[in-house]
């Protein structure tokens, strides 16, 4: 589903964010990408969703060369791949629900979808019942949940989570991953880049560890360090 | 095809966004309202100005001094051929009676005409022309025309008049333009800080696949809608000041050379509508498109 071939990327600042990166990420899966800060991980999850273009190899998502893909065509891409941030990024002057429903409207959804599908997000991530607040008036955990619907809301393929548990407490961290298994039960493809150990030896599911924008090491139901456990 | 519901959509966008930003929306109207009034006040005055000087230049005549010998048939040939020429607006024949009868009404009391016995005034025809600017080639045209003695059209004085036209309409052109390209400027960069303050939620838009019109055209509405409010409130403004103002300026400074009341008014609010549309709409369009990202 999402095939990585000698994937390079040097910022025009000359960082390289990534080396030679080859991965292949079948549909279903659910991989955590591992590291500590600067090695990588968003960079690679922003390549999936075009938000950078490599420098070098090319990217495939569901046989589709994202380097063939032109400027008119990210938007449709990106209404396949959810994204969900550390920060939230959450329309602040909109309530939970027109945070959701944008996601919905912006693909051209009529009313009576947007009626019938924002509430059945909001009910899955269980925020329904802060559907009119604004992100301000929420927490930590549950503005990542109305940021976790907005992404759910179109029905993705695949779900990006950078640091998704990076601003939340362990409890609430351990809630949202909780969430994020569920979703990936259900059949999307979940890539969560992570430095949150306790959740990634927790749950033992594909590790990917980037070192200096390169794979060191690619495990299933591996932990987050070697030779643990 | 036009997708109502799309446009629903924006216009919805639209006003949540002014509802909830208010004292953005507020500024942005309030610059807008204050860069129309300012150039209101010029286009009007200028208005007047062109006004007053048309009715100035517009009063030069040139009148021909016929000789005496020239016969009637001759006159009516010279009439009707002025009549005809397309640059002369009318032509109003004076014969040297009517003329004296004329002299004799404005000196009564002043002076005693009956002491002269003959009547040494000439037939005159008046020519008004079309355009003032025609006078003095249709003069030396006139002249050259048989049993013409003189013509009179205040050869030096009309030139300067003309002159003076010229530079002061060229002056006042050149006022408005460059008012125009500022007033335009201070709009354009108070809806581009307002967009500005926006372009985290462009960016968020884009993220969750809105394309590139989808950010774009509720901005491009709120700027139509924005332009127009504002230049709606400079207008009413300017109405305010207008229906105060210009009957007391034209009891208590009549020596001032504006003609306030045969301005079109109601064309120049539908001129500053128009800029403040336009204004608002391209302004908004090139911010946003500063913020759009295509990677």
């Amino acid at each position: 589903m999402i095939v990585f071939r000698d994937v390079s990327l040097v910022y025009p600042n000359g960082v390289h964010a990534l080396s030679d990166v080859s991965l292949s990420i079948t549909r279903g899966d659910f991989m955590f990408l591992v590291g500590s800060t600067g090695q990588g991980k968003t960079s690679l999850l922003k390549c999936i969703n075009r938000e950078v273009r490599p420098t070098e190899g090319e990217i495939t998502v569901e046989g589709q060369s994202l380097a063939e893909l032109r400027a008119g065509d990210i938007p449709f891409l990106r209404r396949k791949v959810g994204v969900v941030f550390q920060d939230f990024k959450l329309l602040h002057q909109k309530t939970v629900w027109e945070n959701v429903a944008y996601a919905l409207q912006v693909t051209g959804a009529g009313s009576r979808d947007v009626l019938r599908r924002v509430p059945r997000t909001l009910e899955l991530v269980g925020i329904a019942h802060k559907s009119k607040m604004f992100p301000q008036e929420l927490s930590g955990g549950e503005q990542q949940r109305a940021a976790i619907a907005r992404a759910l809301v179109n029905h993705p393929l695949i779900l990006l989570c950078d640091e998704p548990t990076g601003n939340l407490d362990p409890e609430t961290s351990s809630e949202i991953m909780a969430l994020l298994a569920r979703i990936n039960a259900k059949g999307t493809t979940m890539l969560v880049a992570t430095h949150n150990q306790a959740v990634v030896d927790r749950m033992r599911k594909r590790v990917v560890r980037l070192v200096n924008g390169r794979i060191t090491r690619d495990e299933e139901r591996g932990r987050y360090h070697v030779g643990l456990g | 095809m036009l997708d109502w519901g799309k446009v629903a959509f924006f216009w919805a966008e639209v006003a949540q966004n002014f509802t909830r930003n208010v004292a953005m929306a507020l500024t942005a109207i309030g610059t807008i309202a204050i860069s129309i009034v300012l150039l209101g006040v010029f286009l009007f005055l200028r208005a007047s100005f062109d006004t007053v000087m048309k009715s100035v230049v517009g009063q030069v005549v040139i009148a021909a001094y016929l000789r005496d010998d020239l016969k009637q048939p001759a006159i009516h040939h010279l009439t009707a051929m002025l009549q005809a020429d397309p640059r002369v607006d009318s032509v109003r024949f004076v014969s040297k009676k009517r003329a004296m009868m004329n002299l004799r009404q404005r000196l009564r009391g002043q002076m005693n005409l009956n002491v002269i016995n003959t009547n040494p005034l000439p037939n005159t025809i008046v020519v008004h022309p079309v355009d003032p600017a025609n006078v003095p080639p249709l003069a030396a045209e006139i002249k050259r025309q048989p049993g013409v003695d003189i013509v009179n059209y205040g050869s030096g004085v009309t030139e300067k008049l003309l002159r003076a036209e010229a530079v002061f309409s060229a002056v006042g052109l050149s006022i408005i333009v460059m008012l125009l390209i500022a007033t335009s400027l201070i709009m354009y960069n108070t809806i581009r800080l307002t967009v500005f303050a926006r372009q985290r939620e462009i960016r968020i838009m884009q993220l969750v696949g809105a394309t590139r019109w989808t950010v774009r055209w509720p901005f491009v509405f709120e700027g139509v809608l924005t332009g127009a409010i504002g230049a709606l409130i400079g207008i009413a403004a300017l109405f305010a000041a207008y229906r105060s103002l210009v009957p007391k300026l034209a009891v208590n400074v009549p020596f001032v050379p504006f003609s306030m009341s045969s301005v079109p008014v109601q064309h120049l609010a539908l001129e500053l509508v128009v800029v403040g549309i336009l204004v608002g709409m391209l302004s908004s369009m090139l911010s946003v498109s500063r913020y759009l990202q295509t990677a």
